[in-house]
């Protein structure tokens, strides 16, 4: 069990499989808002449902409309369980606050080292560290 | 997060719900940020339409004014889906109309003025240098901060809007002047950028927002005289494959006048990116998503056309016809289309068979009418507009320069860059 200390965005724990970029994902145009599946040609995660997982991405790019698509990721039900950045773009981070998805941003060992797709993985986002088993 | 009286009425919910759920927002970004206190806006730019905000975004939007949410502060729009004026002639289907309706409504409500324009910075909404603004619509964020030196972060919507209503934004970011230093050098040298139209500026842009990722980069080896066009399709571009607030132009940049003033004391230390002309090529092929040739609809517009790109393409379409199983749609705001009609510009481009249309952008806006229409194939001189309607609309792009857009819509078929 690998813990990273992290800085805390929205609070909550949440337990999930990870679903690993090692690119930026734009919510706008990048992913189907009504299936969560990224479609962005050639994305690492193209085809790939964000639904239910612990989505871990270094930031967000692309249109700041992204909080309007991820608002609706997330009345359709697909949005991520939780969400670690390494650094949260303004975008992504009001995306997670109007949702309440729990997210950390900030953390103080680079995740990709330890985190790959698949890996179980915890968020506490109330005490601020990412947990990987 | 340091709060003041006033900002602590509204959290307390003093103001109603809508302005405390504002205030939550505001303080929730702030402190993850690490924000020390909220900074007054002068300037608020919402970006998303029904086409992005559907009609979840649309409730969240009627219950914050239901819940006592107006804005306090000048707050302009980004375009819609289409122009009333036109909605018959476009034609645009009855659900749109009721759902646009509703949009104006709700906006109107919250006390936004309806400009429904992205360069809403040419046509009213003009911050000066050192305001602190909230401006969503990534493009006019960056154009804020880099040409005329006024401060936005890359905010979401949601954030503008609670901005909008509080009057206030968390102090982090590009809003301190010790985070506006460049981060990193782009040398163009290599690249024969005396030959650039705007098309290929995108295409350089393109490939550099993948290396420059969310750094500051400092343009510094541009020729002094690159027109304000060329600027934006830089920076347009870096903010869809980078996500890129601020750039320094130097010269051009008010932070900037000199390459030690963009990046605060020492640029010799500063990573440096340079591309190939290859990679220009490449990133050519890379925004086009169609193989198909037969162009259904050639559309201009993402940012809205200036007055001046509308008459580049009435100069192009001089004596010509558009093919007659091709549209052509210029897209810009209402203040540029009444310019056009005194230009005689509407006349001439209606006569070689295209439309200028007003309130509608060439990213997204028409495309969810368009695309059930029977529109597929796309021909476009925006990269950002080309990778928008491809992602969200499934439109088939072909990306290139604004003279190849207008010789596809003249022959019906893409000529251009491949």
């Amino acid at each position: 069990m690998i813990t990273i200390k992290a800085k805390t965005v929205v609070k909550g724990v949440v337990r999930g499989e990870a679903l690993v970029s090692h690119i930026p994902i734009s919510f706008r145009g990048g992913v189907d808002s009504n299936t969560g599946i990224v479609v962005e040609p050639g994305h690492e995660l193209e085809g790939q449902c964000i639904a239910g997982k612990i989505l871990v991405f270094p930031m967000g790019k692309g249109s700041t409309t992204g909080s309007w698509q991820f608002y609706e990721i997330y009345k359709q039900g697909k949005v991520p369980k939780g969400i670690v950045n390494i650094r949260a773009d303004g975008v992504v981070a009001v995306s997670a606050v109007i949702t309440g998805t729990p997210m950390v941003h900030n953390p103080e060992q680079d995740p990709f080292q330890y985190i790959k797709t698949g890996d179980m993985v915890t968020i506490n986002a109330d005490e601020g560290y990412i947990q990987i088993e | 997060m340091y709060l003041r009286e006033n900002e602590i009425d509204l959290i307390e919910g003093k103001y109603g719900r809508g302005p405390q759920r504002c205030m939550e927002i505001l303080t929730a970004v702030g402190e993850c940020y690490d924000a020390e206190r909220m900074v007054p806006v002068t300037s608020v730019h919402i970006a998303g339409n029904y086409g992005n905000i559907r009609d979840g975004g649309l409730q969240w939007l009627e219950d914050l004014v239901r819940d006592g949410g107006r804005v306090k502060v000048f707050t302009t729009k980004n375009p819609e889906m289409f122009d009333f004026e036109d909605a018959d002639e476009l034609p645009v289907p009855e659900i749109y109309r009721e759902k646009q309706k509703m949009m104006d409504d709700v906006l109107r409500a919250l006390g936004v003025t309806l400009t429904y324009s992205c360069h809403h910075y040419l046509v009213g909404n003009v911050p000066r240098f050192g305001d602190h603004i909230a401006w969503a619509s990534s493009g006019s964020g960056v154009y804020a901060n880099s040409i005329i030196g006024a401060r936005s972060n890359r905010d979401g919507d949601h954030t503008v809007i609670a901005a909008a209503v509080t009057g206030v934004i968390p102090e982090y970011g590009l809003h301190l002047s010790h985070n506006r230093k460049g981060q990193v050098i782009i040398k163009t040298d290599n690249l024969n950028i005396a030959d650039y139209n705007h098309a290929d500026f995108q295409a350089m842009a393109w490939e550099l927002g993948k290396k420059v990722r969310d750094r500051i980069p400092v343009f510094d080896d541009l020729p002094p005289d690159i027109v304000i066009q060329n600027l934006k399709a830089i920076l347009y571009t870096l903010t869809v494959t980078g996500t890129v607030g601020l750039v320094h132009f130097v010269g051009v940049t008010p932070e900037a006048p000199t390459i030690e003033a963009a990046c605060g004391g020492d640029a010799g230390s500063l990573e440096k990116i340079s591309i190939t002309q290859k990679d220009v090529e490449q990133a050519y092929r890379e925004i086009s998503s169609s193989s198909d040739e037969k162009v259904d609809l050639v559309i201009f517009g993402c940012p809205q056309c200036s007055i001046q790109e509308i008459g580049e393409v009435v100069d192009l379409l001089e004596g010509k016809k558009i093919h007659s199983e091709t549209q052509l749609w210029i897209c810009t705001s209402n203040w540029v289309k009444t310019l056009c009609k005194r230009m005689g510009y509407l006349e001439k481009i209606k006569a070689a068979g295209g439309r200028i249309v007003a309130d509608i952008g060439a990213a997204d806006g028409p495309h969810i009418y368009l695309r059930p229409q029977g529109v597929r194939v796309i021909a476009i001189n925006s990269a950002r507009g080309s990778y928008y309607s491809h992602n969200s609309y499934k439109m088939e792009t072909w990306f290139g320069s604004t003279k190849a857009c207008v010789q596809a819509a003249i022959a019906g078929k893409w000529r251009g860059y491949r």
